[in-house]
């Protein structure tokens, strides 16, 4: 198999100097459903937000299909990100919109300025929104205004509008963060299916270890902006975990 | 617990930095209400007593100025319905220049999506300055020398005179906006307009309605004065039954006047609850 993603090196640092990320390496394959474990402030979230460079990394190289992002110019960039759905921690949906528009803002990358004034989406946009959001059990919701919805659906609403960009690959925030266990297993679940069946490999945070262990192909572990750990979920012990997150005892 | 309960002497000297600092903002309270009560005593004296010519002055007088206002003149209120209907278009049309032009200077002085940054953030910070620190009549006095007499000048006043408050507020709201949703539209690979569309607009949309309704509000009674500056409407008429002493009639424009405003009152109370 080889790699969609390659990160190499890559590094971010703010204001006054402190850095967050200290030289990451790896990649992601095409079947992989790769999790970033981590504590919190170990940068998972800034790793993941410099793929689609939502943050701009100071160092590093970041090939997405053998292209160096790092590299790209404005509107480039903008044509790449049309490839990486996002799925957000807080959803992210907007919230006075309905159901249906929420899951075609997923195509404005590829709508001219003019059509996304009068939301003239194009028919095969609309029918895909509709199939997609059969797909994750929201059809009868469609016409909802998104604030509506409850936390799970809410969500389904945010992987709806990451499947309709087409992306050939899913980069996953924090999915769970703001939903229950029970829910959270749910979304979780829904994710690996939908990457299967479109055949998409998933790079995900997610702080919740057991649910990582559960559904990740491979699991990589950071701790204060340097890769602890890489490889699959069976490796990863005690010990493994008392080092990743710098602790005595689990 | 911790410590020796019978041993709080040794905090002693805490509480007597504690009681000398309270004399000493007592003393400073006490110069701060001797300052106020000087200060008020004299621009009475200054500005009332001094100013004002007491000899005109008496029961009899207020009483025949009562009187007068309160003998309302019903004969010309049935002329005042023309001025009564120009004064209330004239508001609606100000308030649409000005939520026409609020767009821009709002985009400008929002420093978050300023187009280039700090110095169209001054800018548009600045438009905002100049139309609300000008009075409305000012306003009026310089569009009537522009267009000349009638109700356009009256329009273009109040209009300019709305951008500043429905712009800042719009700008602020625009930089409070929540930020996720702008993210997501980022991620999605949408424009920088795109990001406003959806990002940003859906959320200010509310706030933007809500001011523009109370805008109007505020212009119907704006524009009940603008005649006094020669823009059309009640306030001519207002100034025609001053300049020939006619206090009945003042009366009754002034009814009428207040019965516009609790028509705008009214009107946008239940229009701002069937929008927001």
């Amino acid at each position: 198999m080889s790699a969609i993603l390659e990160v190499r090196d890559l590094r971010v640092s703010y204001s006054a100097g402190r850095e967050i990320l200290k030289g990451i390496n790896f990649s992601v394959e095409a079947d992989d459903f790769l999790a970033i474990i981590g504590p919190s402030g170990a940068g998972k979230s800034t790793l993941i937000r410099c793929v689609n460079r939502l943050v701009e990394p100071t160092g590093g190289e970041i090939l997405f299909e053998g292209r160096d992002l790092l590299k790209l110019g404005e509107s480039e960039i903008r044509a790449e990100r049309r490839n990486i759905g996002m799925i957000f921690q807080e959803f992210n949906l907007i919230e006075r919109l309905s159901v249906i528009d929420n899951v075609l803002t997923g195509r404005l990358g590829y709508t001219s300025t003019l059509r996304s004034i009068f939301r003239a989406y194009s028919k095969d946009d609309i029918r895909n929104a509709v199939r997609l959001l059969d797909r994750v059990g929201l059809v009868e919701h469609l016409d909802k205004r998104a604030d509506q919805l409850s936390g799970g659906q809410r969500q389904r609403v945010g992987i709806a509008r990451a499947l309709i960009q087409n992306p050939k690959m899913l980069l996953v925030d924090e999915p769970t963060s703001s939903l229950d266990p029970k829910i959270a297993r749910e979304v979780m679940a829904l994710i690996r299916e939908i990457a299967r069946e479109f055949g998409v490999p998933v790079l995900c945070n997610i702080h919740d270890v057991d649910l990582a262990l559960e559904f990740c192909t491979r699991v990589i572990g950071l701790q204060d902006g340097i890769k602890k750990f890489d490889g699959p979920p069976d490796k990863i012990d005690k010990r493994v975990l008392a080092d990743i997150y710098a602790m005595e005892v689990l | 617990m911790q410590g020796d309960v019978s041993d709080l002497s040794r905090y002693d000297h805490h509480a007597a930095r504690i009681a000398a600092w309270r004399n000493r903002s007592r003393r400073v309270r006490y110069v701060c209400y001797f300052l106020i009560t000087a200060l008020i005593v004299w621009s009475v004296e200054e500005i009332v007593v001094a100013d004002t010519d007491w000899s005109r002055i008496s029961w009899e007088s207020m009483l025949r100025s009562a009187q007068q206002f309160m003998s309302v003149d019903l004969s010309i209120f049935r002329s005042l319905m023309g001025p009564a209907l120009e004064t209330a278009l004239m508001a609606t049309l100000g308030t649409l220049v000005g939520l026409v032009l609020a767009v821009p200077v709002a985009w400008l002085g929002a420093m978050n999506i300023s187009p280039l940054g700090r110095t169209t953030y001054v800018i548009g910070r600045g438009l905002m300055t100049l139309s609300r620190s000008v009075h409305e009549v000012v306003w009026g006095l310089i569009f009537v020398a522009a267009v000349g007499l009638g109700a356009l000048a009256g329009v273009l006043a109040m209009g300019i005179r709305s951008i500043g408050f429905i712009s800042k507020t719009v700008a602020e709201a625009i930089e409070d906006v929540s930020p996720g949703p702008v993210e997501a539209m980022r991620a999605v690979g949408a424009s920088r307009f795109q990001i406003l569309l959806f990002g940003i607009l859906p959320q200010v949309i509310p706030v933007f309605i809500g001011n523009v309704i109370f805008e109007w509000d505020v212009n119907i009674r704006r524009s009940t004065i603008m005649g006094l500056v020669g823009a059309g409407g009640l306030g001519l008429a207002l100034h025609r039954q001053m300049a020939s002493y006619n206090y009945g009639g003042v009366a009754t424009v002034l009814l009428v006047i207040l019965l516009l405003i609790i028509a705008g009152e009214i009107l946008s109370y239940y229009a701002r609850k069937a929008v927001i």
